[in-house]
């Protein structure tokens, strides 16, 4: 049973990248009618299979609202959380939809894989893919989609998405439960940071759970949000191990690989990497580097590799897609990762999975990422890095360092999404019997948790979106508002049926 | 001849009326609700009151003048241009779609196209405003290419917009209909 649902998480993220045909988007709804109504019954006896696990399925099961700014089109590691957190739930029987921004021609609603229905909402984009938030304009339009949905968890991703905080500022207001999920860490010190903390200490001050990628961001976000620390939890992110297998047709040669994936961003430490390349390439003759990823940064490795002359061992791949990064990591041996600040790293576990020696910066929860015989942790500086390499090469001539299978073998088993859908699923399920704190509570809360003067700002705000729910209801009373139908979930209308067939003919049953 | 009572988004009261010919040969007609009486004492009150205080401050009767020509030639315009009284999807299996919007003035509007050119009828979701609405839609192929897909998707019912029941009814009958076509056709 338990490979009914790998499967379903696996095929999924075969095409993340353009799931939906816009053609087969115009199609399912009438379909799903369609079914619902007639071929409800033999889909169902049909389909014992789904969900897939039966009688490991909670009884319980949740309609989950994922909102974030940042969703696919958009490439990145939030992107691809949410899109496989909420297949892996979908596959356990809840039902989950996604809201987003509009990306340029890519508004409206499409389906996903498995009848995941995403909502990309017609909203202005301000700045690196985040909307602009006023608290206000957007609640019209996600409390239509909220009772429409019939949603009862509103789980938002990511502090640097105005969509989340919004959304979680609405379902307080509409008395929904709400979920938050924070992938990246923070400084204190600057004023861009003084002043996101302010604002995440308000939005987080009243929501219901909140979860955390890794410990070090637990203790991260509990500090700049001033929160009870019993309402966070820690739920790492995953990998898809099949995605990440190493190649075991591989030739050895004499030639050492060192392959660097990340965006070329100040972030991710490129000024590091400039440093280490011409240091290690006047040590080492037979070292190579490879390096793929795009970003403002790139022009300080292509400076390097002319001053230097290593146009033949330094190969800037530029931006890669989803699944040419396996194709990518398994030409190396070592793979070098130089983030200056980092949550979780996906990208060293995608890199262990595929049997790769990793050197590693020791920021943020990278320590408690993987067990220390597969990471060589090193200080964030160019010196300490090289020594790390070293002492890998030294390594790897030798044949010291473990096999890439029993790497991969061991790595696979560390971080699946099932795992990771699981945990959540903990989650909705406790925050389901919390009750959602009335307003007169909600605004105590406010001023005495985030500060007089912040805390009677956004007192107002909540009174005042108060005031334009009532009046919203008066307008458009919910009544009026027409349930969609479900594609996914306990009351689902798409069953597997659909979703293996890929012609939109047959979305039909005859 | 079966004439149901729906309500259209906003909540207010419309009709459908479905006459069935025979198996291939379905027309359906959904009357939206009149003028309200309400509704145009407003608007005419909202634009004198206007008129007057401009009128009050300018000391000018043209204003007036103008704003009886204003409310006169508004309420023709609206009810010829904007004002829908009922639509009407007349589908014929062996011929094509007809799909006709009458204006409370009595001006028709006539769209015809032919069964070759209609791949399917669906229901599609789309948002507007601050709304998500459900509506019916043709999907229209390109005759001389048909294995391009759908080339053009047109709304019906836009200017009755009924709400999700009322439109899976009339989905329905269209699916036999065209179920019918398409049985004929193998």
């Amino acid at each position: 049973m338990p490979e009914t649902v790998e499967d379903a998480g696996s095929r999924s993220a075969e095409e993340p990248i353009h799931p939906p045909v816009s053609r087969r988007s115009l199609l399912p709804v009438s379909s799903m009618v369609h079914s619902r109504r007639e071929g409800r019954k033999p889909c169902s006896s049909s389909n014992l299979s789904w969900p897939p696990e039966p009688a490991h399925a909670p009884r319980r099961t949740h309609t989950i609202c994922m909102v974030s700014d940042f969703f696919y089109p958009n490439m990145g590691g939030v992107e691809s959380h949410i899109y496989q957190l909420s297949q892996c739930l979908i596959a356990r029987g809840h039902k989950v939809i996604i809201v987003t921004h509009a990306y340029g021609d890519r508004k409206g609603i499409r389906y996903l894989t498995n009848g995941l229905k995403v909502y990309y909402l017609p909203l202005k984009v301000m700045y690196n893919q985040s909307t602009a938030t006023t608290l206000l304009h957007s609640l019209p339009l996600l409390r239509y989609i909220f009772v429409r949905e019939q949603i009862s968890v509103v789980h938002s991703h990511s502090s640097f998405s105005a969509m989340a905080h919004d959304a979680l500022f609405h379902a307080k207001t509409m008395g929904l439960h709400t979920v938050f999920t924070d992938h990246s860490l923070f400084g204190f010190a600057d004023v861009s940071s003084v002043l996101t903390n302010k604002l995440l200490t308000v939005s987080l001050c009243d929501t219901n759970h909140i979860i955390c990628v890794s410990y070090t961001s637990k203790e991260n976000t509990v500090l700049r949000a001033a929160l009870d620390p019993k309402i966070v939890s820690v739920i790492p992110n995953a990998v898809d191990p099949t995605d990440f297998t190493p190649d075991l047709q591989k030739e050895k040669s004499n030639k050492i690989t060192i392959v660097v994936v990340s965006r070329l961003v100040y972030r991710k430490g490129v000024d590091l990497l400039g440093g280490i390349i011409p240091e290690m390439c006047q040590k080492y003759p037979e070292l190579h580097f490879l390096i793929g990823g795009e970003g403002p940064k790139r022009i300080i490795l292509e400076e390097v590799r002319e001053r230097y002359q290593l146009h033949d061992r330094v190969r800037l791949l530029g931006a890669l897609e989803h699944h040419q990064v396996r194709n990518v990591l398994v030409e190396g041996e070592i793979f070098l990762n130089t983030s200056l600040t980092e949550a979780f790293c996906m990208a060293i576990v995608e890199a262990a999975s595929c049997g790769l020696q990793v050197v590693t910066t020791k920021v943020g929860g990278i320590p408690e990422v993987l067990p220390d015989n597969f990471i060589l942790l090193c200080e964030p500086s160019v010196k300490s890095l090289c020594i790390g390499l070293e002492k890998a090469i030294d390594k790897l001539r030798r044949g010291t360092l473990p096999s890439p299978e029993t790497i991969h073998n061991t790595v696979k088993t560390f971080y699946t999404w099932r795992n990771v859908a699981k945990r959540t699923e903990q989650v909705y399920d406790r925050v389901a019997k919390e009750t959602v704190l009335p307003i007169s509570e909600r605004l105590e809360r406010l001023v005495n948790h985030c500060g007089v003067v912040t805390g009677s700002i956004f007192a107002l705000f909540v009174v005042i979106s108060f005031l334009f729910l009532v009046f919203l209801r008066w307008t458009t009373p919910d009544y009026l508002i027409d349930i969609a139908v479900d594609a996914s979930g306990s009351k689902a209308a798409w069953t597997q049926e659909y979703c293996s067939k890929k012609k939109t003919k047959n979305f039909l049953i005859k | 001849m079966e004439e149901k009572e729906y309500s259209d988004i906003y909540g207010n009261t419309i009709t459908l009326q479905q006459q069935s010919y025979s198996d291939t040969c379905q027309d359906f007609t959904i009357t939206s609700s009149k003028v309200s009486i309400r509704s145009l004492t407003t608007w005419t009150c909202v634009v004198w009151i206007i008129a007057y205080v401009l009128f009050v401050c300018t000391q000018q009767t043209a204003v007036l003048t103008v704003a009886i020509l204003f409310s006169i030639v508004g309420l023709l315009l609206y009810l010829h241009l904007v004002k829908v009284d009922h639509e009407s999807l007349l589908i014929l299996g062996s011929l094509g779609i007809q799909r006709t919007s009458t204006y409370a003035s009595g001006r028709e509007n006539t769209v015809f196209i032919e069964m070759c050119r209609v791949q399917d009828v669906v229901i599609n979701e789309g948002i507007s405003m601050h709304r998500v609405n459900y509506y019916l839609c043709l999907l229209l192929k390109d005759p001389s290419d048909p294995q391009a897909g759908v080339s053009q998707v047109i709304p019906v019912f836009q200017s009755c917009q009924p709400r999700l029941d009322c439109l899976v009814e009339v989905y329905r009958s269209c699916q036999e209909v065209l179920a019918h076509r398409n049985k004929v056709a193998s």
